[in-house]
């Protein structure tokens, strides 16, 4: 790749969505369409196509800017996942916002505001995947932290409130002990003779890392584990996750669960690498072990006694994340990929969930999971891509996330890592329980008064239906072009519907606008779980971070 | 055995006993002048203590051994603290003794016999006074170890001739952070030991805030003497172990009568001022509520704790 | 500046640095604990400027000021105007001056009681001096022997963050916090690089911007900004 093709390709995934974010900002009269912006999310995933074939050729990684921006195959692993998702979830924004705009909670000026943050979210996001120098790193995920801040308490309510509170102090506080940790692997460095501009670049870290001091080294990256370990949602500093993710808009949920903890994880990853070389592998195994294992334990235990369908999808997340953090603490080629491909699936799967949630509490207006009954009997296709996408988060194939754990399983047995895999073996099976049982509670059951709907008696057959995908993809042509809103019950009645008591209920049926990226996304993640296709190379290239 | 060492001793412990109560006029004397009355005069407190060492001795009925032995105790551990401490010279017989946890230890010691006293007494005030004590002394007596500790640090001695000798010979120990902390730290201790404002107010006889006085309520005569003597001998000596320590200027170094005498003088006039400072201080303090008084005396010890650290690790050694 | 001015002058600055940060735990006033956050920005400004002047870089210098205005100025104006917007101004009438609302301005009951929390923060700053050992070996230096002091403000500065409950009193434990960090890489290596220091600057700005918002819609909100009445989520 010659240089100033990998200046504009790695300068690409930071400018485009920053630049959507300023026309945004620019056009204060008229809102652009909300469908513009899936355009910088596509410029992502061009952009990790052009750097995964550089990648893949050989030769030197694409640096630019001096070396500030800079691809391997981690970081456009990351990349193809964070355009992916965020591919989604602009694509789900146009229907999520217009169901918030007929609800009356939100009008030009939120929608324009919710284009530029979340554009605003994806440089940043985009910036710390490509990011050598630990330092850019770390301001990055900071920004995200902060531009997110009002997304999550964009409804002013005390509940938003609340959440973006705890968000911006926790993970700002938590963060900060990242950044302690860089500073004293700065200091190392220094100390190790390295010239002060690259001191912090990892790949020059990783290069001399027989030279740093490993007591510093030692306590840096355990600064490091925690910080970003905060914003990753492990343990400790795990407490904003439920919090945020269950009050932050739909699409931005799915972003913050599906790619933000993951590229937090990437960090961690990051500075593994480093510590590795200095300590051997047994330090930073034992601390990403612990707190796994203690994350696990704690979503699987919060699981277990939830009732708000999104705080349960937010505790999923953690779980998942515990589980690529254990990936990664056995650290042998096949557990490192089978953690990229969980992070890739669990990004998918996970914003569809998010997505599909989203437009379940616009329907029903509460994200309790005990009102939420006969969800199937009330909005079959809504119904059924969320119980998909649950399925596929619990790892039932085709579902990525059966491939990766079951690989993870595997490396894990294979690494002696036996103990640990059966206890986490174990809690999985819970946390399966507990997530099949609350959803099966919210899909199934009567809707009073709605004995007239399909599903209600077909409801266990509606779980089983394989080819789900063709039944979803049939556009149903009722909601073509309502202006209030994605749904529209079959009936003439516009508007998203409220059960008014005693009224026999229509089945509510899921717009093409809405419908088509929960699709999308379901058929992608079933896809990565069948065969990974093209993605084989950049995967098993990708396992090896240490590699410079 | 130097002439000039012993006459340094005795003269330390003369001119603690006899000043002191010339002190505490003083400092009476010079916050009425500040609050506008014509005051006593100095030599008041002298008047005052002949006045009851003419009275017949009397103790409350049910009390023991604790009661009566208490305020020669207290004089006695004063005195004998004067004898240690280098107020005049470094250079004494007893130098070698004068560590400093003996001298907090001696302190500690008057003060207990004195919360004894109290509770011997058996009356609920009593009771209460010594409570509030020792609840003070548990954090004034580690504080007071403490900074004067993080000075041993540069003489690496714990002995008070040693530490005075070495920051009279290099004062720029004093200005370094340690210094300044564990001066800070001293002089919340001293005020807090010697029941000054803000912790205590010597001249109330309020029952809900008095905590010195509560304890002495049923002294009479000759023993309330002994009581108000030793007290006034505390807070000189305190006072003098803070001039002594931060500012040992003028403290005779080797066996000279010279330097002896210009050491009484500049030792009384340092004490003097000191006493002064203080008096007109509490002119415009009011006392604390006694449940902030924990957060002070914490804090103080925070300050003196830092001053250790601060001195044993930006030493570098 | 000859070697020996020159430790005494950073100890110094290192020794008023750790002493706001302890006069912060021991204040109840929010208004004093936004001013002597401001005094800790000078003694942090001072770092720089001491190691500029010792190693002889300029563009040392240039960071303290910039420092400087950010700690000492921009911060706690930007927390000035968040505690003014939350306290209303004093009433002005017939010769008397009041406070309306005075508890907005006040930490009235910490989580931890403010002697318990000095015992806490001496005991904070023990461990920061046994964590930092080996930091401290591996390039024995006038400026890296202070570098306890660094962590333990930032120890001191979490705490302040968990403990407190007053929604402002948590943005100064946030950014006691961040100054122990930004002390740290002072004295540990003269700072990071120019590009990460202003990124970092930048982010703490908009996080304090960010919470001031924050601050002001909670009052809106729960009509208090006692960080406890957030009891809405949870499990």
């Amino acid at each position: 790749m010659t240089p100033l093709a990998s200046q504009v390709w790695l300068a690409v995934p930071v400018a485009v969505p920053l630049a959507a974010a300023g026309v945004h900002t620019a056009f204060r009269r008229r809102a652009l369409s909300a469908w513009t912006g899936l355009l910088s999310p596509c410029a992502v995933l061009a952009a990790g196509v052009v750097l995964a074939r550089a990648v893949l050729s050989g030769g030197h990684p694409p640096t630019a800017f001096r070396g500030v921006l800079r691809a391997d195959a981690l970081s456009v692993w990351i990349l193809l996942v964070v355009g992916a998702v965020a591919a989604l979830a602009a694509a789900a924004a146009p229907a999520h916002l217009a169901g918030e705009r007929a609800a009356g909670r939100a009008d030009a000026a939120t929608a324009r505001r919710y284009q530029v943050l979340v554009h605003a979210f994806l440089g940043a996001m985009c910036a710390a995947v490509l990011a050598a120098n630990l330092g850019v790193l770390w301001v990055a995920i900071e920004a995200t932290t902060i531009v997110t801040a009002f997304l999550v308490g964009h409804r002013r309510t005390r509940a938003s409130v609340e959440a973006a509170w705890k968000y911006v102090v926790i993970c700002s506080a938590g963060i900060a002990l990242a950044f302690l940790g860089i500073v004293l692997l700065y200091y190392a460095a220094r100390a190790a003779q390295i010239p002060e501009a690259q001191a912090l670049d990892w790949p020059v870290l990783v290069a001399h890392a027989d030279r740093l001091d490993p007591a510093v080294t030692r306590l840096a990256t355990a600064l490091v584990v925690l910080g970003f370990g905060a914003k990753a949602g492990l343990v400790p500093l795990h407490a904003w996750l439920p919090d945020a993710h269950s009050q932050a808009p739909a699409p931005v949920s799915a972003l913050m669960s599906g790619v933000l903890l993951s590229v937090s994880f990437t960090a961690v990853l990051r500075c593994k690498a480093v510590a590795d070389l200095v300590l051997g592998p047994g330090y930073t195994r034992t601390l990403l072990t612990a707190t796994a294992l203690l994350t696990l334990a704690l979503a699987v235990a919060l699981l277990l006694a939830q009732r708000d369908y999104k705080r349960m999808l937010a505790y999923s997340s953690m779980e998942h994340m515990s589980l690529i953090a254990l990936g990664a603490a056995v650290g042998t080629p096949l557990a490192m990929s089978a953690a990229l491909l969980h992070i890739a699936g669990h990004g998918l799967a996970k914003t569809v969930a998010f997505c599909a949630s989203g437009h379940v509490l616009q329907l029903r207006g509460t994200t309790r999971i005990g009102r939420v009954r006969g969800l199937l009997a009330r909005a079959p296709g809504l119904g059924t891509a969320f119980g998909l996408s649950v399925l596929a988060l619990l790892a039932l194939p085709p579902s990525g996330l059966f491939a990766s754990e079951l690989a993870l399983a595997r490396a894990a047995f294979a690494a002696r890592f036996g103990w640990a895999a059966a206890a986490v073996l174990l809690l999985v099976l819970t946390a399966f329980a507990a997530l099949a049982v609350r959803t099966a509670a919210m899909l199934l059951g009567d809707v009073p008064r709605v004995g007239a709907g399909p599903a209600a008696s077909g409801a266990g057959v509606a779980l089983q239906l394989q080819p789900a995908e063709q039944r979803l993809g049939v556009p149903p042509v009722a909601a073509e072009g309502t202006p209030q809103g994605p749904y529209r019950p079959a009936g003439d009645r516009p508007g998203p519907a409220r059960l008014a008591p005693g009224t026999p209920a229509v089945p509510v049926r899921l717009g093409m606008a809405a419908g088509l990226p929960l699709v999308l996304g379901l058929a992608a993640c079933a896809a990565l779980g069948v065969a990974a296709g093209p993605l084989t190379d950049l995967l098993s290239a990708a396992a090896l971070p240490g590699r410079p | 055995m130097s002439g000039p060492g012993i006459a340094a001793v005795a003269a330390q412990v003369a001119v603690v006993t006899a000043g002191a109560p010339l002190l505490a006029g003083l400092m009476r004397q010079v916050r009425a002048r500040l609050e506008g009355r014509a005051g006593a005069g100095i030599a008041q407190p002298w008047r005052d203590l002949r006045k009851l060492l003419r009275k017949e001795p009397i103790t409350p009925v049910g009390t023991g051994p604790a009661f009566r032995a208490a305020p020669a105790l207290l004089v006695a551990t004063t005195a004998v603290t004067a004898a240690l401490v280098p107020f005049l010279s470094t250079d004494t017989p007893v130098g070698r003794n004068a560590d400093v946890i003996l001298v907090v230890a001696l302190l500690a010691l008057g003060t207990v016999a004195l919360a004894l006293a109290g509770l011997d007494s058996g009356t609920a005030f009593g009771g209460m006074g010594a409570s509030r004590e020792m609840t003070i002394a548990a954090l004034v007596e580690p504080t007071i170890l403490l900074a004067v500790f993080a000075l041993s640090i540069p003489a690496r001695s714990t002995n008070l001739p040693a530490i005075v000798a070495g920051a009279v010979e290099q004062p720029a120990r004093l200005a370094s952070p340690a210094g300044l902390l564990a001066t800070a730290a001293l002089a919340v201790a001293v005020l807090a030991e010697t029941g000054r404002l803000p912790v205590d107010n010597p001249a109330t006889h309020l029952e809900l805030t008095m905590v010195h006085e509560a304890m002495v309520l049923e002294y009479a005569g000759p023993d309330l003497a002994l009581v108000e003597l030793g007290a006034q001998m505390r807070l000189t000596v305190l006072l003098g172990l803070l001039t002594s320590v931060f500012a040992p200027w003028g403290i005779a170094t080797g066996p000279s009568w010279a330097a002896l005498a210009v050491a009484l003088a500049v030792f009384v006039a340092k004490t003097a001022l000191l006493g002064a400072a203080l008096a007109a201080g509490e002119v415009f303090w009011a006392k604390l509520r006694l449940f902030r008084v924990p957060e002070l005396l914490a804090g103080s010890f925070l300050l003196a704790l830092l001053a250790v650290t601060a001195s044993y690790f930006l030493s570098g050694e | 500046m000859s070697e020996g001015t020159y430790t005494q002058l950073l100890d110094l600055a290192c020794g008023a640095f750790l002493l706001a940060a302890v006069v912060v735990l021991w204040q109840r006033k929010l208004t004093a604990i936004v001013r002597t956050f401001a005094l800790q920005g000078v003694a942090l400004a001072a770092l720089p400027f001491l190691l500029g002047l010792h190693e002889a870089r300029g563009e040392l210098i240039a960071v303290a000021a910039g420092i400087g205005v950010l700690r000492t100025g921009v911060l706690p104006y930007l927390m000035r105007r968040a505690l003014d917007s939350l306290v209303p101004a004093p009433v002005t009438g017939a010769g008397h001056r009041y406070v309306e609302n005075v508890s907005e301005a006040w930490e009235t009951q910490p989580l931890v009681n403010v002697a318990a929390s000095l015992l806490t923060a001496a005991l904070l700053t023990l461990l920061a001096y046994a964590v930092a050992r080996p930091l401290v070996l591996l390039g024995p230096a006038p400026a890296t022997r202070a570098l306890p002091v660094g962590l333990a403000v930032m120890l001191i500065g979490f705490f302040v963050l968990s403990t407190r409950r007053r929604a402002l009193a948590q943005v100064v434990g946030f950014l006691l916090l961040d100054n122990g960090i930004t002390a740290t890489a002072f004295l540990a290596a003269s700072g990071v690089p120019l590009i990460v220091e202003l990124g970092v600057s930048f982010d703490v700005v908009l996080a304090v911007l960010v919470l001031q918002i924050l601050t002001t819609r909670m009052r809106t909100a729960f009509g208090t900004t006692d960080i406890d009445d957030l009891r809405e989520l949870h499990d």
